[in-house]
């Protein structure tokens, strides 16, 4: 009897302590969600939570990592000076990071130094490689800033109409569509052109989408529909004039560069002006400023400083989730696979092998993005093709960071152009491959579309 | 019926042991948590509210004296401008120990305290028939706008200048140029931090509670730490490494006025006193202090340590990377070890401590 007595108190005891749990830390699973990017994670939540570089880098590699971060902060001006010289003459703005703010988004504007949005251009037709027709006198990006001597190429004037939107469930909501136009050209436009708005987005996790595999982008075209879900996905495939070949495209809201090292040196070609070797020439070469002659050729960027700002971009660790085991968090992230946001966003994939840094290799990531080029119907269209992207497709934009672009970008303002002044307006203009989530999402509860809100900005 | 009864007890007893982590209500953590507030209204009212209203003050001191040596050029005039462009820039330098907020969103740091200046298209801009004013140098570029344009103008190349070298253009430039960092730069960010009805200052005293920019204190604490570690970081391995590593005089930060080496200090200066606290008022070394004497301690010792550091550097920071290496070596190992402190230790301890 005294042994049964004794059992039962131990095993009281024993039933009770497992009662005892400590107020929850992370789901049991053999995963830590908050993890974004895998070992490219940084736990900072503060108004620098994009501006870390992945931890665990060799000295050598955090001494260019450094050196790439003052390369992005520099503030170029007008040559010849002794430092950052080679400003214009012709461009959109004098700094990598006045227009990706704290290495995050930038503000819809122009014309300005806190100006982050700038004006693409094209004519009908297509250059010799398949990408957009420059027009003659502009090429293929309107510089709407200029050294002292120099025209703008023109001011890009933008201007928003309300379009009111009410759900079924009768809530109100205003959203604002954009308007643009040109006005001051420095010379006549003789032909009709397209305009493509294009906001500065953020710069972190890039290693990470640079690790994915190109079979594994490939793998998430679902051509046909087979799957019925009225989602497809396509990938863009680009000219790399410096590698002289075609390439899958990754970088650029519209996917239209293959490789980081293009996509750094075409801003600082094209955004600042700043010639470097692998765009040697001047943005404004040839066209009406050009003072005559050939562009001599000589680089303004050394080449080690256009290494070091693509190797710092590489390097940009991706901030952790926060909030994690809120209930609405976790509501908002089933919901968001419920109404199939996943179709495109997508939650997770795995990197592929990096024999130099091992912190991008092989990662479990999260970075709500398939790669992939999606017609997101007339509303968001910019009606200006871009190789195989259409006037209607946009690339996934990863989500990684989302919650935190308010903190690091001072004011945040989402989609490809900043016509969306808060994460439910962006959810709003979705359409084409995402009618049906879209769709789904208004007929969410009110309660049930916070929580999904909620979810986003735990990223 | 005994038996019942230990058997119940020892239930209750094993009930009781339950708790969540953060249900230890404690006087101890009542007292913490009363700390934390008076830190967080010490730091708002003590500290930035003196340092941005002193940095007004300053400013307006230099636009008078500015006016004065726009309207007698004398070389007794160029000499007061000169200091009056020092004393507004320590206010400056120290306010960057809390670069966090309305300065950074707003852009005030870099539309005011950019480098290196633009001379190529100031020279251009100086020939030009741009009229100059304070309008048009609002628009300008940030490279031609704020302290160093300033400072170019009054100094000149390697501090030539002289009262006579100061031609018609430059009196019309610098005039606008003290009225733009007053008005449009100086001004407005003490307006965004301290007035209106949705200021800066409420989003900070009401951290935890209702703030929509800080959702806890915690978070505000770690913005505030981190705010400093990246002004240690900046000084130490940025502004102090790169012109030494290159053995470059040209990208040091105030090359005209041979302001550099004491703009550092300052920037440390505004460090510790957003962790000491200021007039008086409380600072973080207070909760420091309250859990974890010997951090505290050890904080205040690297702060001293990094700022006596400075004055072993006895030449202008221009000379001194060239002359007194060893000096400069060992500030910026002072700063790399506070802020391997603040970076973690202090960061550590908000995370353990601030609790809501």
């Amino acid at each position: 009897m005294k042994k049964i007595f004794i059992i039962a108190i131990f095993g009281s005891l024993v039933f009770l302590l497992s009662r005892c749990h400590k107020a929850e830390l992370a789901p049991e699973t053999a995963y830590d969600d908050r993890l974004s990017g895998g070992k490219a994670t940084v736990f900072d939540e503060t108004s620098h939570a994009l501006t870390h570089s992945i931890d665990g880098m060799e000295a050598r590699d955090l001494r260019v990592h450094e050196l790439g971060d003052q390369a992005f902060e520099a503030k170029f001006v007008a040559p010849p000076a002794p430092v950052f010289s080679g400003l214009g003459s012709i461009f959109n703005n004098v700094s990598c990071i006045n227009c990706h703010r704290n290495d995050g988004g930038g503000f819809p504007s122009t014309g300005s130094a806190t100006s982050g949005l700038l004006m693409r251009i094209s004519q009908a037709g297509m250059d010799p490689h398949g990408g957009p027709m420059a027009v003659e006198g502009y090429g293929t990006q309107i510089q709407d800033l200029s050294v002292y001597g120099y025209k703008a190429e023109a001011t890009v004037n933008i201007s928003y109409t309300e379009i009111p939107f009410t759900y079924p469930d009768g809530s109100k909501i205003t959203l604002r569509h954009p308007v643009y136009s040109l006005q001051n050209p420095y010379l006549p436009i003789g032909v009709s052109y397209m305009l493509s708005p294009r906001l500065a987005p953020p710069v972190i996790g890039l290693g990470l989408i640079d690790n994915i595999p190109e079979a594994t982008i490939k793998s998430f075209v679902d051509k046909g529909d087979k799957n019925g879900d009225g989602i497809t996905g396509k990938v863009n495939i680009v000219y790399d004039g410096f590698t002289n070949s075609y390439a899958v495209g990754r970088y650029g809201l519209k996917a239209n560069t293959a490789t980081l090292l293009s996509q750094v040196a075409a801003a600082y070609q094209q955004d600042m002006g700043v010639t470097s070797y692998v765009n040697p020439a001047e943005s404004s070469y040839g066209q009406g400023q050009w003072p005559s002659g050939t562009d001599d050729g000589k680089t303004e960027l050394a080449d080690s400083i256009l290494k070091f700002t693509t190797f710092y971009v590489r390097t940009l660790a991706v901030p952790a989730r926060r909030n994690i085991t809120d209930p609405d968090v976790k509501a908002g992230s089933a919901l968001f696979n419920q109404i199939n946001c996943s179709g495109c966003h997508r939650p997770t994939i795995m990197t592929g092998p990096d024999f130099n840094l091992p912190q991008l290799s092989g990662q479990r990531i999260h970075p709500y993005t398939d790669v992939l080029l999606h017609d997101l119907g007339d509303g968001l269209a910019d009606d200006r093709p871009d190789f195989l992207a259409t006037g209607r497709e946009w690339r996934t934009q990863p989500l990684w960071g989302l919650g935190l672009l308010q903190k690091t970008t001072g004011t945040a303002f989402y989609l490809h152009d900043g016509r969306a002044r808060t994460i439910e307006e962006a959810i709003l203009w979705h359409d084409g491959e995402a009618a049906r989530s879209k769709q789904a999402f208004t007929n969410l509860s009110k309660a049930e579309r916070n929580q999904l809100i909620k979810f986003l900005n735990s990223l | 019926m005994k038996k019942l009864i230990v058997l119940s007890s020892i239930i209750i007893a094993g009930l009781s042991a339950c708790h969540k982590a953060n249900e230890s209500g404690s006087s101890g953590a009542v007292d913490f948590v009363t700390l934390e507030g008076e830190v967080i209204n010490d730091f708002t009212n003590n500290v930035v509210y003196f340092r941005y209203v002193s940095l007004v003050h300053s400013a307006e001191e230099m636009q008078t004296s500015v006016n004065n040596l726009v309207a007698e050029t004398s070389d007794a005039n160029l000499a007061d401008a000169r200091a009056k462009w020092k004393a507004m820039r320590a206010d400056w330098e120290q306010s960057e120990g809390f670069l966090m907020g309305p300065v950074e969103s707003n852009d005030y740091d870099p539309n005011t305290d950019t480098w290196p200046t633009d001379y190529v298209q100031m020279d251009s801009l100086l020939a030009s028939a741009n009229p100059l004013t304070t309008d048009d140098v609002k628009n300008l570029s940030q490279s031609l706008r704020g302290y160093h344009p300033l400072e170019y103008m009054i100094w000149g190349k390697g501090g030539s200048k002289t009262a006579a070298g100061i031609t018609a253009r430059q009196k019309t430039f610098m005039t606008s140029l003290i009225d733009d960092l007053l008005e449009n730069n100086v001004q407005a960010l003490f307006n965004d931090w301290f007035l209106g009805s949705s200021n800066y200052k409420e989003q900070v005293v009401t951290a935890g509670q209702g703030s929509t920019e800080f959702s806890t204190r915690q978070a505000l604490f770690l913005n505030i730490v981190s705010a400093m570690s990246d002004i240690c970081g900046e000084v130490g391995s940025g502004k102090m490494y790169e012109p030494f590593v290159a053995r470059d005089s040209t990208i040091t930060e105030s090359p005209y006025s041979s302001n550099t080496l004491v703009d550092f200090k300052n920037n440390i200066v505004g460090l510790q006193q957003v962790y000491l606290g200021l007039n008086g008022g409380k600072g973080i070394h207070n909760l420091v202090a309250a859990r974890q004497l010997d951090l505290d301690q050890k904080i205040q010792a690297h702060i001293n340590a990094a700022l006596n550091s400075f004055d072993q550097i006895t030449v202008r920071y221009e000379e001194a990377i060239f002359s007194q290496r060893t000096q400069v070596q060992n500030t910026m190992d002072q700063l790399e070890a506070l802020n391997d402190l603040l970076e973690n230790d202090l960061k550590n301890f908000i995370i353990t401590n601030v609790r809501d």
